[in-house]
């Protein structure tokens, strides 16, 4: 029983020598399997270029005139990812993330230590002052109405201070988007994302994680970053509608405070509008199989300008309502990968 | 409790039978949640659940009021068929009844059997997105090759207008996702 | 086996009550047929240790493995497990089991074992002035079922669940995941197991129902047991309306595995949400299964060592009833980010927070208890003591969490698993301890040793609180759960979490020397080691209590 405790410890102070080792097969098998996912896509989609630095899906009917994709853009420190040591929440870049972050800073936060804190003092406070040496003969009270309503109601009013913003947040966060939204279909896969854009006849095209070191040469922050992104507009309402092919995944991205399960067999909306251009990271949040922890989001706002080029450079129609396309995308989820 | 022995054996006996069959009670409501949870979508339109009205159901279609509907298909992954929307999107006047079509194709060399499973974002729309006639009511079967023109005759309840939670939902996006309907797998 | 010396041997004449009738069965018949509710409860806490030690290595593991970014023996271990030439994928699968296996074996074979069939067992009886439990074979059956149960689940491991051995499907066990997402017969074994646990738990609790109500001595009224009484009985209500509906589940679980019926595969017209409702409807109760008989410990705790009656009794136990009811209708937090619409969301929001209220009067009663006490810190104490402090901060940060809109970030974090190991790990743990050291006495005869106790407090409480703490930070900048490697930016207090494991450990190491020192060479415990402060009835028993306890039934006025 403790053996198995110390020998973890003994473990734990002696793990350097076999990182070097482990380290380097898990990048090469990853590299593999992420190859061997993408492969059956490129069925569908025509093979995609294998410059890393590319974003773009190269769509399966090519387009009348050429049109380069925007460059890739490069993520900013601190901006859409977690920062080494943080203990707060990701800096918010959505109407509603701000609303829900500001309720958690200044509403719960405060209310929250300053509980645990008054706890604690009056903890401190009975155990010094009511210690056997200080209190030899001990009380027998063991009732006080008064006290007794005080501690019912006080919390019942905490709460309900807490309650009137938390709904009023809810009733924001899930308020539908208009009908101009930008729809962007998202897919979850056991292991990666799809992303169609129905409107612009963009067919599904997938998104695998990136290799250590592919996401090194990239700039790219390693298990967070994917080839390719969801490219968004800022600025302008979109509306994603997610489902699960085979299990249930969750699309989650924290700096814009969204996070939706994608469960086969049902669809699921969520709205939100990205303030400005940047590149903002989340991973797949519900346990999914093996490669739960392998299958990172990226979303790529771009100036509406540019956002209507990559459009363009998918062989997409920014001005949406395309319907010729919409016979490959349909084909798409059909010739999506199968189960590794 | 200073009672005979028999009598505190018999109560306890008693109090047994009693506490067993509030947990044979609880086991029956955990089986019983099957049926209930299916009503009980149907009913209010939980989790998008779309609601179901025969052919000679009378609305008002004097609303007016016209919500964009999108439509959105997926075939769950190894099953051998094309399928999506004729049109993406369509407008429709609140209460007056609509067709879509959606386009089935089998693409192996086998007839394929398939059932759709379905709902309506958002979810709180479903208690007024009515169907009345739908390829999602029965199985379809393709044979090798052949393609289907899949009408959904529909409408959108104009009491929607008048549901607070409803007051901002300007486009509902209707969802089919086909699977293929296997020896001894049947639907519940 | 370490803690098996309720030997009656060692108080034979020391007390009125064991005069005759003390006919010791021989080994065999008494620990393998046992009938008599302490050598049960006795077989509950060694099972739970045990167990608990099983699943305290496996958070080690998963420590170390966390412990930097990369991975780092996974794949090794997997190779151990799977045989030499397992992929990478198996490696991931075997961090599902090991987190699988963690959650179940820590909720279902360590803390409700040791809460209920340990301390339940013993005390309960004791406490109302019962010679035994109601249905002592049936106590027995209740016992021997964990074993199968564990049995199963351990074996689990070793035989394919999907990608790779064993069931990787998170204590939760949802569909289709659990479904078509897991080959294999590891996850079937796992559904068993937990059938076979439940049922060993429903028995308990109509055990427990029965000699709460119908054996409680004369003159013991129900506002007059002790409010660990109160909570066990609230518990075994709980369990007995939650249980079957898990049962329910994972039987339609099985049939969906096995018999082609589609309860929760949308392919047949089933809904996975549906397994999910049912499970937290079982989920949630079940959180409450696990901390309310933590309550009644401290209870009796802190009134004893502040030699004072419990304040507000009846508003104690009033508001582990209520517990336990708003329990029943608050579920579906656990499911915000399902896409239920925004109505549940804020109904649930508002219910959940209900739940403070009566958790508020709970910790503001043992503050007043000990409020004009003469209070002594001995180890029970100042595990209780810790207890309500490490409890508070859990449920806090359950305020937090309740709120739908703000969840949607904090969802499927370690937030959430910062908040339900300090509820639990911090919680029903310390409660574990402290019941633990506030009965060694009595159970055993011997006294533990102090300073072994107290330095056992200190070194786990910094220990723990180092672990989970940062946890919370890790989830705040947005770290999934059940991960079994991170970004960069995780890894300061990935880092500070796994040495707050490695203090934990020592702080075990601290405990089992002393238990292990108490049980061998610890001093002759007194029939009431605590003084005036201590007035439940186990107290007037000695210690360790004859076989057969009041054949005489004691008048309670």
């Amino acid at each position: 029983m403790k053996m198995v405790k110390s020998l973890v410890l003994a473990g734990l102070l002696a793990f350097s020598p076999a990182l070097g080792m482990t380290q380097t097969a898990f990048a090469q098998d990853n590299a593999a399997s992420a190859e061997s996912a993408a492969a059956p896509v490129a069925e569908a989609a025509a093979p995609a270029a294998a410059a890393p630095a590319e974003s773009a899906a190269a769509p399966a009917a090519a387009p009348a005139e050429k049109v380069a994709p925007p460059p890739r853009m490069k993520p900013t420190e601190g901006i859409g990812m977690p920062m080494p040591g943080e203990i707060t929440i990701q800096k918010q870049f959505t109407d509603t993330g701000r609303q829900a972050l500001w309720m958690h800073d200044w509403l719960l936060l405060p209310i929250i230590t300053f509980t645990s804190i008054f706890v604690l003092v009056l903890l401190a406070w009975t155990m010094y002052r009511y210690r056997r040496a200080a209190n030899p003969v001990p009380s027998k009270t063991s009732h006080n109405t008064l006290i007794e309503i005080i501690w019912t109601v006080a919390p019942v009013l905490i709460l309900l201070v807490i309650a009137v913003p938390s709904i009023g947040l809810l009733a924001d966060q899930y308020k539908p988007a208009p009908k101009d939204a930008l729809t962007v279909k998202v897919t979850g896969y056991q292991w990666y994302w799809g992303y169609e854009y129905p409107d612009q006849g963009i067919p599904e095209f997938v998104s695998n994680m990136l290799t250590k070191e592919k996401a090194a040469e990239n700039g790219e922050p390693y298990l967070l970053a994917p080839d390719n992104r969801l490219v968004l507009p800022a600025g302008k309402p979109i509306k994603l509608i997610i489902t699960g092919a085979d299990v249930i995944h969750s699309f989650a991205v924290p700096s814009l405070w969204v996070k939706m399960d994608a469960v086969p067999g049902r669809l699921n909306e969520k709205s939100f509008t990205i303030d400005k251009p940047g590149v903002y990271y989340g991973q797949c949040s519900e346990l999914c199989g093996a490669r739960h922890g392998f299958m990172p989001i990226a979303i790529e706002a771009l100036p509406p300008a540019q956002f209507d080029q990559w459009v363009l450079s998918q062989g997409g129609n920014p001005k949406g309502k395309a319907e010729t396309p919409a016979t490959t995308a349909a084909a798409a989820p059909a010739g999506a990968p199968a189960k590794i | 409790m200073a009672t005979a022995p028999q009598t505190l054996a018999h109560r306890n006996r008693r109090t047994m039978r009693i506490a067993l069959l509030v947990a044979i009670g609880s086991l029956s409501m955990g089986f019983a949640s099957v049926p209930l949870y299916r009503i009980f979508c149907e009913q209010t339109g939980f989790g998008g659940t779309t609601q179901r009205a025969d052919a000679a159901t009378k609305v008002n279609v004097a609303t007016g009021h016209t919500l964009s509907i999108r439509f959105d298909s997926n075939v769950t992954p190894g099953m051998p068929w094309k399928f999506y929307p004729e049109h993406r999107t369509d407008t429709v006047t609140v209460g007056a009844r609509d067709m879509a079509i959606f386009v089935a194709k089998n693409m192996s060399d086998k007839p394929v059997t398939g059932t759709a499973a379905f709902n309506v974002t958002p979810t709180q729309a479903g208690a007024y997105f009515t169907k009345i006639q739908c390829f999602c009511f029965t199985e379809q079967t393709l044979q090798p090759g052949q393609e289907v023109r899949m009408p959904v005759l529909y409408y959108v309840d104009p009491k929607i207008l008048d549901d607070p939670d409803n007051k901002d939902t300007q486009q509902i996006t209707l969802s089919y996702t086909f699977y293929p309907v296997e020896n001894g797998k049947k639907p519940s | 086996m370490t803690t098996t010396t309720a030997n009656p041997d060692d108080f034979h004449g020391s007390h009125a009550h064991d005069d005759h009738g003390d006919h010791l069965p021989g080994f065999f018949a008494r620990w393998f047929m046992s009938t008599n509710h302490k050598d049960i409860g006795t077989l509950y806490l060694i099972f739970a240790i045990i167990a608990g030690i099983i699943g305290g290595s496996i958070s080690g593991l998963m420590r170390a493995e966390l412990a930097h970014p990369g991975i780092q023996y996974l794949h090794a271990w997997a190779q151990m497990m799977d045989g030499p030439d397992a992929s990478l994928d198996q490696a991931y699968h075997l961090w599902n089991v090991l987190i699988t296996a963690h959650g179940l074996i820590m909720v279902f074979f360590m803390v409700m074992p040791a809460m209920i069939g340990g301390f339940g067992n013993w005390f309960v009886p004791i406490m109302i002035g019962a010679p035994d439990m109601a249905f002592p074979r049936m106590n027995n059956i209740s016992f021997w079922l964990l074993i199968p149960a564990f049995v199963l689940l351990l074996g689990s491991t070793f035989v394919p669940g999907g990608t790779g051995n064993g069931a990787g499907t998170g204590w939760t066990v949802y569909a289709p995941l659990s479904t078509s997402g897991s080959a294999g017969p590891a996850v079937d074994m796992a559904i068993l197991s937990l059938h076979i646990a439940g049922a060993s738990s429903i028995l308990g609790a109509v055990n427990f129902i029965t000699t709460i109500f119908n054996m409680r001595a004369p003159g013991m009224t129900l506002h007059k047991m002790p409010l660990f009484v109160w909570s066990v009985l609230v518990t075994a209500f709980l369990l007995l309306l939650a249980l079957p509906v898990l049962a329910a589940a994972i039987t339609m679980l099985l049939t969906d595995r096995n018999f082609g019926t589609t309860f929760y595969d949308a392919a047949g017209g089933g809904d996975p949400e549906l397994y999910q409702h049912l499970f937290w409807f079982f989920g949630h109760p079940e959180v409450y299964i696990m901390i309310l008989p933590g309550f009644g410990i401290i209870s009796q705790i802190v009134s004893t060592f502040s030699r004072k009656p419990v304040f507000g009794y009846l508003g104690m136990a009033y508001a582990m009833v209520a517990i336990g009811v708003v329990g029943f209708v608050v579920w579906a937090h656990h499911m915000f980010t399902t896409g239920m619409s925004v109505n549940v969301k804020m109904y649930f929001t508002a219910a959940t927070m209900v739940i403070a209220v009566p958790t508020g009067i709970k910790i503001f009663s043992w503050i007043a208890t000990m409020w004009g006490g003469s209070m002594s810190f001995k180890t029970p104490m100042v595990w209780a003591i810790g207890f309500i402090f490490m409890f508070t901060v859990g449920g806090v940060t359950g305020v937090v969490l309740a709120n739908g809109g703000v969840d949607d970030v904090m969802h499927d974090t370690y937030y959430v698993v910062a908040h339900f190991h300090y509820v639990l790990s911090l919680g029903a743990v310390f409660g574990l301890f402290a019941g633990f050291y506030y009965w060694f006495p009595k159970m055993s005869g011997k006294m533990y040793n102090e300073f072994l106790g107290q330095l056992h407090f200190w070194v786990f409480f910094i220990g723990v609180n180092l672990l989970f703490f940062p946890m919370h930070f890790l989830g705040l900048s947005g770290m999934p759960r059940r991960y079994p490697d991170y970004p960069e930016a995780f890894a300061k207090w990935n880092a500070v979490a796994s040495h707050g494991y490695e203090i934990m450990a020592v702080g075990m190491l601290i405990f089992f020397v002393n238990l292990i020192w108490s049980l061998a060479a610890g001093k002759k415990a007194a029939d009431n080691p605590w003084g005036e402060g201590a007035t439940t009835l186990e107290w007037t028993l000695s210690s360790p209590p004859p076989f057969h306890q009041f054949e005489t039934l004691p008048v309670i006025d």
